[in-house]
């Protein structure tokens, strides 16, 4: 009883925290921003267009927290938003994805001079790019669902279930979809025997 | 242990990147250095591309303004701009040719004003004897030149005395041969002056 009261505090804590947290779009943007802009950016291929979109992430947030159940963590709430945001771009068909998208295309030779310092050395951040780049042109010839899955898994760290649920898809079809998409990736990248 | 099994398939390292590796295969990995260098490999892409693609939003996100602002307000004033645009486009539109069509109006009334010689009442009703879509191609012959502006009152009023002479002998007209064809009058009964409605001038 006394376990179930102590869970039930510890959930409530954790909701008015994130409620709290929601409150503050200066912070919610500074915190997150940079996570939610690499997922859009690298989803789309569109480094442009990527920031409108998070911009209107975090509007969208914002104007809804109220709707924010805390069932789960602020940037999973923020990345099913993106999903969304993301597919309402595809709908309207504002833009082509990825082939067409080159004009802004993303350019990371620049980030790795920002990479830390375990990989600072020349050679590392050589091979940091050469590897960046093969995984950014693998993402380029997976599906839309399996993209957003592989970087969901991948790039934010979330696990089957918080992807299943921001996707609103069983999850054994996430993991299908995973496993394809690592799949494709790592024979492209040439990680696979 | 280690003997019993194989080295990691494919398969096997997929799962271990995604975390859900087998209780058997994951002991073989614990101790077999092959698949740990086999695992790194295969890790090893993806963590770069994390590092890097993580640098390169921080970096840009940096670059964007701390301040939110709404795109929908961007696309407002967007959608504003195009729409005041369009119809200023409009306005030209409308206002160009009706000032030109004011402009000539003017220019013919000038010149009409200035015409001394109009066709004569009794060549106006011979013509009432053809019928009407002749009659709407009545000509205003302009035999300008050489009138003086302060003329303009003089002929104004030799007109008007014209068509109200029109007028009458519109009026002391049995019955205008057009009604036998059930076509409309030219003499507008409505018009106060009785002006036929689309004298053109042809100048």
């Amino acid at each position: 009883m006394q376990l179930a009261l102590d869970a039930n505090m510890t959930n409530l804590q954790a909701v008015e925290r994130s409620s709290s947290e929601l409150d503050d779009i200066d912070a919610l943007v500074r915190t997150y921003r940079p996570r939610l802009l690499r997922f859009v950016t690298f989803s789309i291929g569109d480094a442009d267009l990527a920031e409108s979109i998070t911009q209107d992430c975090f509007l969208k947030a914002y104007n809804g927290r109220d709707k924010f159940r805390g069932d789960c963590s602020v940037n999973t709430w923020l990345t099913s938003i993106a999903v969304n945001l993301i597919r309402d771009q595809q709908r309207l068909q504002k833009f082509r994805f990825w082939r067409q998208a080159r004009a802004t295309a993303i350019d990371v030779h620049d980030a790795a001079n920002f990479l830390p310092s375990h990989e600072s050395s020349a050679e590392a951040r050589i091979l940091a790019i050469e590897r960046t780049g093969q995984v950014q042109a693998a993402l380029e010839n997976l599906s839309v669902n399996q993209r957003t899955i592989f970087l969901m898994r991948f790039a934010e760290d979330m696990d089957l279930a918080e992807i299943a649920a921001s996707i609103s898809m069983p999850i054994n079809t996430v993991k299908t979809h995973l496993h394809r998409a690592l799949k494709a990736v790592r024979a492209q990248v040439g990680g696979s025997r | 242990m280690n003997s019993a099994i194989t080295h990691l398939t494919e398969e096997q390292i997929d799962d271990v990147l995604l975390g859900e590796l087998a209780a058997a295969p994951a002991a073989h990995l614990a101790g077999c250095d092959a698949c740990k260098a086999q695992v790194a490999l295969a890790e090893a892409p993806i963590a770069s591309f994390k590092a890097v693609s993580l640098a390169w939003s921080e970096r840009r996100s940096a670059t964007l303004p701390s301040k939110l602002i709404p795109s929908s307000a961007s696309s407002w004033y967007r959608h504003a701009s195009w729409a005041a645009a369009a119809s200023a486009v409009l306005l030209l539109a409308i206002a160009v040719p009706v000032t030109r069509y004011e402009a000539a109006s003017s220019k013919h009334q000038l010149a009409s004003n200035s015409t001394p010689h109009i066709t004569q009442p009794a060549q106006v009703n011979a013509a009432l004897t053809v019928p009407n879509e002749i009659l709407h191609e009545v000509r205003i012959q302009p035999v300008a030149t050489g009138v003086s502006s302060g003329s303009h009152a003089v002929q104004i009023a030799r007109d008007n005395q014209m068509l109200q002479d029109i007028d009458r002998e519109l009026e002391a007209s049995a019955q205008p041969p057009a009604d036998d064809l059930e076509i409309q009058s030219v003499g507008n009964r409505s018009n106060p002056r009785g002006r036929p409605s689309n004298i053109r001038n042809w100048d």
